[in-house]
């Protein structure tokens, strides 16, 4: 598997190609029982063939392929400083991203440092605006606190606010933490140092799917959302407003069908919270309890739903999504 | 491209008319893509398999060497025949090697060698994106093996990124000496689809002697009387750098020509030596084996080993540099062979102590690893908080790099070590291992002595080339033994040496008025330290009039006339007022003044439980107050103390002394430590 991680890279990182044509590649490989290497190693007809390539994207994978033994520098820099590489393909890659983004969104490739059993567990994202009241992030609080003693792991942006409170407080409740970099792994420096005993003691996981010398960017905090929510198997929003990265990313959440659940607004609250309930968000109190004018039977019926979920994910392991 | 081809091409660039079969061998298979182990002998011609395909290549060939020496030689030698060949390493300025990395970006360079060390350098990891490469070279290649005779962790790193490259870069390692496990550890490290080519190992010219001796004296003795018989220069090897020291005094002191070369050196100083020694400016170079790997000086006429290196693969790779002209070159072994109380023979003792002092103690690794799981820590910081020697701490942390147990990560510009979560339990077992085969194959290096058949053949042999089958060159077949009759003249040369030579202390620096100052003894290499240690821990009193003489004879030696104003002593120790005592009988005898007033004004820890020179120097950092700074300005002080170890104290002293404003600080001590031996 090792020697395939410059290959990852270069297929990961070619430019301007769709995640669902990357995707689309591995599966085909994963069919046939090929590796990554012999798509590199095949010529261009074959991948105009076999892969449906087009002439752009057979010229961005030739420039990929002449860049593969410097890859194998960053790569071995990479493993050399503890950073986990992490294929769709490989065991410890999160079944729950796959299921959540599916071969259109799902990164080929993810980085991560730290425990990776984290990525394996049940997990809640807490989200919200960098600026968020004090309800919003006592909720939060109250949110880490019960996903902690449930044994769950919040996975949070490491942005200021809601997502910095979901990080603060998991830990505080002795909890475990998945943190999505907005940037590459390599560029987080003063987080590792924060960080650093709660990594060594394997309750907090770094991860990015950035290529690992990107610095932070708008573009990339905005990338990011989509992998926090993929990353979770439920979804907590504490407070949005009407536009922003915790907006787009719960309205592209509802979209794709997921489930979130967001915290029912006080009166007089300006945000945006009530609306998203209004565009079909679960509404939850202060404790992230489903509000009492659910039936018990809704309740009853989302917990089974849950669970064959659960029973789909450990199914579909056979395949690659 | 056919051999025909490559062989006008050759004509060309290199002119040279053809290739040797085997280098044509593994040329071949580099064009292909392939990957190639050679093992060859120095002089075969190595360097051309990777230096003829990399002018054939589109892009830049990066050669990893250890070999600093080596690589300056072979890039004016490309340069010369106008091939873009560069270095990156640490004697360039910082400037030169970014400008060569941007070179290499831009696609000026053809062939770039590089220190493997230079992997853990972020720029040049950054750099390498840039790059079009064509073939990485990995020289010395047993340097990868910890089997090896010379294993580095810096080349760790480079078997981790040959194993990430892509299959059809090619990749060529080399080396002059791999046993058969070598090749085998090699070959599994760098993948298994890897195609090794082995040639035959003999040397011809090599003339092979062993000189016993009853001691250490008659090896001064003999070279006194042998050395400048033997045609043209070479190099003595000897064990320790102290030994590289008293060697080349003796040497000088019989107006042989010679120095003195060892790893301690800065830089400057060690390529000024190495052109020194191509140009036969001295007789002989007295060296640590830190000389010569790599050195491309055809006519070394010998080579001398004062003690035994610590295999025959080590003795091997150290004599492999001399006669690569093919004419007739003496290489010449010393072993001490006479017993202590226990039986052990004396030039036993020095190899088989590094194989001892190794591995530090497993309580020393558990300190580390306890340190690193509260914070992530750099090597100043680890030596700080472990109280472990430097070379300790370094041994300890490739070891927990090599098992997965640590880190290395970069913070900013800084390097330090992160434990890592599910980290394995330390694994001893493979210590127990490696300590076993370097006890066998130093009884292999004494079997080499105690041998009575053909020596070559008994190194070929030890390789994994049994290709020898003649039995000549040495001192048991054709040659004779070297007689061991040393002249009472000689002797008593030797006598008036021993008075006269004493120790220099390095503490000169712009920073003070500190010059480098005297010592009477080596504390180890005498009985001087056992004496010092009786009276300082044994309440034996007073230190005893031999030491005072001594002290004076050394004091006389190097300061001859020159004026003192005053004399200054370290203050309180432990051991009382001992040093205070004896300054006060120099006082005495010299005439010089003695002042007082240099004082302690707080507690400190006895030095030498302080096993590293970062602690030592906090130890010692603003602990010293002089009562009547006035008195100091303009004046020159003789400074003394018993013993100087890692010279911190008289450093804390020689700054309090210059801010006071004193014209000149000459230290003056009994003994001086070898690496911490006190």
């Amino acid at each position: 598997m090792e020697r395939e991680l410059s290959y990852w890279l270069a297929l990961a990182h070619a430019p301007k190609v769709k995640t669902k044509t990357k995707n689309g590649i591995i599966l085909r490989l994963f069919e046939k029982g090929n590796s990554i290497i012999d798509f590199f190693h095949s010529d261009c007809e074959s991948w105009e063939r076999d892969y449906h390539l087009s002439e752009a994207e057979v010229q961005i994978f030739n420039d990929a392929k002449s860049e593969l033994s410097n890859y194998a520098f960053i790569v071995e820099d990479l493993l050399e400083q503890g950073y986990n590489i992490i294929p769709i393909t490989s065991k410890d890659y999160p079944q729950t991203l796959k299921n959540n983004l599916g071969l259109t969104n799902a990164p080929p490739l993810i980085y991560a440092k730290g425990n990776l059993q984290i990525l394996q567990e049940q997990s809640i994202a807490i989200v919200g605006s960098r600026a968020a009241n004090k309800t919003s992030l006592e909720f939060t609080d109250n949110i880490a606190k019960k996903a902690s003693k449930e044994f769950k792991v919040v996975v949070s942006g490491f942005a200021k606010g809601v997502d910095k409170k979901a990080l603060d407080s998991a830990l505080k409740y002795e909890g475990q933490s998945i943190i999505v970099l907005p940037q590459g792994m390599s560029t987080f420096k003063s987080g590792y140092k924060t960080y650093y005993k709660q990594i060594v003691e394997g309750n907090v996981l770094i991860v990015s799917v950035f290529h690992p010398k990107a610095p932070w960017s708008v573009q990339l905090a905005m990338a990011r959302n989509p992998i926090i929510y993929g990353l979770a198997s439920e979804i907590y929003v504490a407070e949005s407003s009407d536009k922003g990265g915790t907006w787009s990313g719960v309205v592209n959440g509802l979209q794709k069908g997921r489930t979130i659940f967001v915290r029912e607004p006080k009166s007089g609250e300006k945000n945006a919270n009530g609306l998203l309930i209004a565009k079909g968000c679960t509404p939850v109190d202060e404790f992230g309890e489903q509000s009492i004018y659910e039936s018990s039977e809704s309740a009853r019926l989302f917990v089974s739903e849950q669970k064959s979920k659960m029973k789909n994910n450990t199914n579909s392991q056979t395949s690659l999504f | 491209m056919i051999r025909q081809q490559a062989e006008i091409e050759l004509k060309r660039i290199f002119d040279f008319n053809h290739f040797y079969d085997e280098q044509w061998e593994t040329i071949d298979l580099l064009l292909q893509g392939k990957r190639v182990l050679l093992i060859e002998k120095t002089g075969f011609g190595k360097s051309l398999c990777f230096q003829f395909p990399a002018t054939q290549f589109d892009g830049i060939t990066v050669v990893f060497s250890p070999l600093i020496a080596l690589m300056r030689d072979q890039v004016r030698g490309l340069k010369e025949k106008g091939i873009d060949a560069r270095f990156i390493n640490s004697e360039q300025s910082t400037e030169e090697n970014k400008q060569t990395i941007q070179d290499a970006i831009d696609g000026k360079v053809k062939i770039l060698y590089i220190a493997p060390e230079r992997q853990e350098n972020q720029e040049w990891i950054e750099a390498t994106r840039r790059m079009k490469l064509s073939m990485i070279v990995i020289d010395e290649a047993h340097t990868i093996s910890v089997w090896g005779h010379d294993f580095r962790p810096a080349f760790r790193r480079i078997i981790n990124l040959v194993k990430l490259l892509p299959n059809e870069l090619p990749v060529l390692a080399t080396t002059a000496t791999a046993t058969k496990r070598v090749q085998e550890d090699i070959e599994r490290q760098l993948s298994g689809d890897i195609t090794t080519i082995r040639g035959e190992l003999i040397r011809d010219n090599f003339e092979l002697h062993v000189i016993k001796v009853t001691s250490e004296d008659e090896k001064l003795l003999w070279l006194a009387e042998n050395l400048n018989s033997i045609e043209g220069t070479g190099i003595i090897y000897s064990g320790t750098r102290v030994n590289t020291e008293i060697y080349s005094r003796w040497l000088d002191f019989l107006n042989i020509k010679s120095t003195e070369y060892n790893a301690g050196l800065d830089s400057a100083t060690r390529k000024d030596i190495e052109l020194g020694l191509m140009a036969n400016k001295w007789k002989a170079v007295i060296s640590t084996n830190a000389l010569g790997m790599g050195i491309d000086k055809p006519d070394i006429r010998f080579i001398i080993h004062t003690q035994i290196p610590a295999s025959p693969i080590h003795y091997y790779q150290e004599i492999g540099r001399a006669g690569r002209d093919g004419k007739p070159t003496k290489l010449i072994l010393f072993y001490n062979c006479s017993k202590d109380e226990k039986g052990i023979e004396e030039d036993y003792k020095l190899p088989k102590s590094f194989i001892d002092s190794g591995r530090p103690n497993i309580k020393s690794y558990d300190k580390v690893i306890d340190a690193l799981k509260q914070e992530a820590l750099g090597e100043r910081q680890i030596m700080k908080a472990t109280n472990l020697k430097q070379t300790q701490v370094r041994v300890i942390k490739a070891d927990l790099i090599e098992q997965g147990i640590a880190k290395e990560v970069i913070y900013g510009s800084a390097k330090k070590y992160e434990y890592q979560f599910n980290a394995p339990e330390l694994d001893t077992k493979s210590f127990d291992l490696l300590r076993e085969q370097k006890l066998e194959e130093l009884d292999s290096m004494v079997s080499y002595v105690n041998l009575e058949t053909s020596r070559m053949k008994f190194l070929c042999d030890y390789l994994g080339d049994s290709s020898y089958s003649s039995n000549n060159n040495c001192d048991n077949t054709t040659l004779s033994k070297y007689p061991l009759d040393s002249k009472e003249t000689i002797k008593s040369e030797l006598v008036r040496f021993r008075e006269t030579y004493f120790p220099v202390l390095e503490v000169e620096s712009r920073y003070s008025k500190l010059i480098n100052g005297v010592a009477s003894s080596y504390y180890g290499v005498s009985n001087v330290g056992k004496t010092l240690h009786r009276c300082k821990y044994e309440n034996g009193g007073d230190f005893p009039d031999y030491l005072l003489k001594l002290t004076l004879k050394a004091f006389r030696k190097r300061y001859g006339q020159e004026l003192f104003d005053f004399i200054v002593y370290v203050p309180e120790t432990e051991s009382g007022d001992l040093v205070k005592n004896f300054a006060e009988k120099i006082s005495g005898i010299l005439g010089i003044p003695i002042s007082h007033n240099l004082v302690k004004i707080g507690k400190t820890r006895p030095q030498k439980q302080l096993k590293n020179w970062i602690l030592k120097k906090d130890n010692v950092s603003n602990i010293f107050n002089y009562t009547n700074p006035v008195e100091i300005a303009g004046k020159n002080i003789l400074l003394i103390d018993d013993i100087f170890d890692s010279g911190a104290t008289i450093q804390e002293i020689g700054s309090l002394l210059t801010k006071a404003g004193a014209n000149r600080i000459a230290p003056l001590v009994i003994a001086r430590t070898v690496g911490g031996d006190i």
